[in-house]
């Protein structure tokens, strides 16, 4: 039975190992416990009677670095690979520090008192825990009632309680809906160990004993050995995660407001024109009044104006507003012809003082895009400002902007914004997207390194070339709303 | 002189303005023309109204307002212009009234405003016709001069007395007394002053390079 466990918690182990390899190389989020890890057979019981914890943590490998190979292709199985080594090293060490305890029956005590002391499940090992408490992120083990049966340091500091007052905490207090996410398949004995990671990752909000919030990600296993079952739970904290995001949202939305600020007298104009439209009509109607026989057709038109223009000036305030908002991310099907058009009318009138024209080439039946509108705004918004910025000092007939939008027929929709400046100098393609990095005056440099960041997250690219003639032009590409995978936000299961 | 009716011409490349100032306008009384582009205008044909003037707004797409009043007083074409802008500055507003504006209103504009600047407007368009028709007349009599009499006219309005006139062109006196009186009649000048009047007229104005007299 030790051995049995031994192998199952290095097999957990290198799977968590996995998952957060995973999470350092790509940044965000890839189910690597999505898959199946799962031992059939444990050793026999000649095996737990003769071979040596080295033996055990070979025979490890041998079964670990197939079943992880066996679905991903290419790099992903190399990371696998990787990660296996360090397993293997870690699981031996483990092995003959749980035969050493075997020699001390007290400290073996003391191990088992941990678990709770009245449980109804006795202790699924009495090596698991041992090995648990090592682990250098916070495991809880849950009976099939959903109580705590189990929690590693690292638990208990991430959740600020002891070890006493974990025991028998329901998971719900814990992470509030855990409760329905905890799966136990049906015990076997026959089977022997099993482990089955059944849930993805997923996002939470964990609850810490003083009541105070963290973010996390949780990856759910359920567990059985004979008729023993729990759930092994790995939080993983993700609030420096989420304080990043937050940061890199924050700077985004000051980019924001101060790209509005510089452009305050356009914006001022586009509500006036309004304004004026709806004085002069009112005054119109007073006048029309006035006279004898009154023209209530005419009067009737300015009514219907004066709506107009109103539901204008509103329209104006509420795209000024939407894009100073600082909001949440959020990630909806949405149209890009209308994020392009919304922008289009916020420089109108920058575009009229700078002398140039803004023309818009939208192919029809573009699909939709999933993400945030705001965010795609702002990279049009950048890309459109710069190629306004490019145009300066050019004679009238290069002062033109064109904007497309298309797809290209693989589901994607491609904006390209071009200009008939001077171009981007050959040594600067590279750092072009850098933060920091400007050609202008009195730039900050950030605004393509955030219109970047925008686009990855919204799973695109983005790119600049010269144009064979004459200026530059950068080309945004996003992927459709039904295609589009690890995007800005995950689903929540 | 039979004056035909004013017209106000609008050139705002805003449909909801361009439609409001139009309707503002109508209701005190004025015929109005509108035009989305500083190039619509000028393809017009804006210079056959006797009486107009032009409510301009600066800010228009590839020819702006402060480039067409050039362009019109570069063909001599000028016509009365009250600029409306929403975001008019100082240098701006001084260009536009070198040129000849007749005024210079921000907006929104409110109805007095604007109706006192066309009022005023429309007054400098009727003037000026008015100048436009007696200087026509004018040039119209001063063409019936015969060369000789145009010589005479000349010194005649400096001053000198028919003695120095006949001495100067080699003539006898009494010639120049007959040129003299043609002249008068000619120029329909009922005194020497009305005569140097009605020659200052046709002269001032060509020398200075007035525009809105063409």
């Amino acid at each position: 039975m030790t051995i049995f466990f031994v192998v199952a918690v290095t097999t957990l182990f290198s799977a968590l190992l996995m998952f957060q390899h995973f999470r350092r190389t790509h940044g965000r989020l890839v189910s690597a416990t999505g898959k199946n890890l799962h031992l059939n057979r444990g050793p026999s019981r000649r095996a737990r009677a003769g071979r040596s914890a080295g033996i055990v943590a070979k025979r490890t490998d041998s079964i670990n670095a197939p079943d992880s190979c066996s679905s991903p292709p290419g790099t992903r199985c190399a990371s696998h690979a990787r990660s296996a080594a360090p397993c293997a090293g870690r699981a031996r060490r483990t092995a003959f520090r749980n035969d050493g305890d075997r020699d001390r029956p007290e400290s073996r005590r003391a191990g088992t008192a941990r678990w709770h002391a009245d449980a109804r499940v006795p202790p699924p090992d009495e090596h698991l825990p041992g090995t648990l408490q090592s682990l250098p992120f916070a495991v809880l083990l849950f009976d099939s009632r959903g109580h705590v049966s189990f929690a590693n340091p690292v638990a208990e500091k991430l959740f600020g309680y002891s070890q006493g007052e974990f025991i028998g905490t329901s998971s719900n207090v814990l992470v509030p809906g855990l409760q329905d996410q905890l799966q136990f398949h049906a015990a076997s004995p026959s089977l022997g160990v099993r482990i089955k990671s059944t849930a993805s990752t997923q996002d939470r909000v964990a609850r810490r004993r003083d009541g105070t919030e963290l973010p996390v990600e949780i990856t759910i296993n359920s567990m059985s050995s004979g008729v023993e079952r729990c759930a092994i739970v790995v939080v993983v904290d993700r609030s420096e995660r989420c304080e990043l995001q937050r940061n890199r949202q924050q700077l985004a939305h000051l980019t924001r407001v101060s790209t509005l600020g510089e452009l305050a007298g356009s914006l001022a104009h586009e509500l006036n024109q309004p304004l004026t439209a709806i004085l002069s009509n009112a005054q119109a109607a007073q006048r029309f009044m006035a006279a004898r026989p009154i023209n209530l057709v005419e009067v009737q038109e300015i009514l219907h104006d004066l709506v107009e223009d109103n539901r204008r000036a509103s329209e104006v305030i509420r795209k000024i507003r939407a894009l100073a908002k600082k909001g949440e991310l959020e990630a909806v099907p949405l149209s890009i012809a209308s994020v392009i058009e919304d922008v289009a009318l916020l420089v109108h009138s920058d575009a009229i003082i700078r002398g140039i024209r803004v023309s818009l080439n939208i192919a029809p039946g573009l699909p939709a895009v999933r993400g945030d509108k705001v965010q795609l705004q702002q990279v049009v918004l950048n890309l459109l400002l710069n190629a306004f910025d490019a145009l300066e000092c050019r004679p009238a007939q290069d002062r033109v902007v064109v904007v497309k939008a298309t797809h290209d027929g693989k589901g994607s929709t491609c904006i390209a914004v071009s200009d008939r400046g001077r171009g981007v100098a050959d040594d600067m393609f590279d750092e072009l997207f850098a933060p920091f990095v400007t050609s202008k005056r009195d730039g900050l440099g950030l605004g393509l390194s955030i219109s970047r960041s925008i686009v990855d997250m919204h799973g695109g690219r983005i790119w600049a070339e010269n144009n064979r003639d004459q200026g530059a032009t950068f080309h945004v590409t996003l992927p459709a709303a039904a295609t589009r995978e690890g995007a800005c936000t995950r689903e929540q299961p | 002189m039979n004056e035909p009716a004013p017209i106000v011409f609008v050139v705002d490349d805003d449909d909801s303005v361009r439609r409001a100032l139009t309707r503002l306008i109508r209701s005190a009384g004025y015929c109005v023309e509108c035009f989305a582009s500083a190039r619509e205008f000028l393809e017009s044909h804006f210079h056959a109204w006797s009486t107009a003037c032009l409510v301009l707004d600066v800010g228009l797409p590839q020819l702006d307002g402060l480039e067409l009043q050039h362009e019109l007083n570069a063909r001599n074409r000028a016509l009365p212009i009250v600029f409306i802008t929403g975001r008019g500055d100082i240098a701006m507003t001084v260009s536009a009234m070198k040129a000849g504006a007749v005024d210079f209103l921000a907006k929104p504009v409110s109805d007095t405003d604007l109706l006192r600047a066309i009022g005023n407007a429309l007054a400098h368009a009727s003037q000026a016709f008015a100048s436009r028709i007696e200087l026509d007349s004018i040039h119209g009599r001063l063409a019936r001069l015969t060369p000789r009499e145009r010589e005479v006219l000349a010194l005649l309005v400096e001053g000198r007395p028919n003695k120095q006139v006949a001495f100067q062109l080699g003539i006898a006196e009494k010639t120049i007394k007959v040129h003299r009186a043609r002249v008068m009649d000619k120029l329909e000048a009922r005194s020497l002053i009305d005569l140097v009047r009605i020659t200052d007229k046709a002269v001032i104005p060509h020398l200075s390079g007035d525009a809105r007299s063409h």
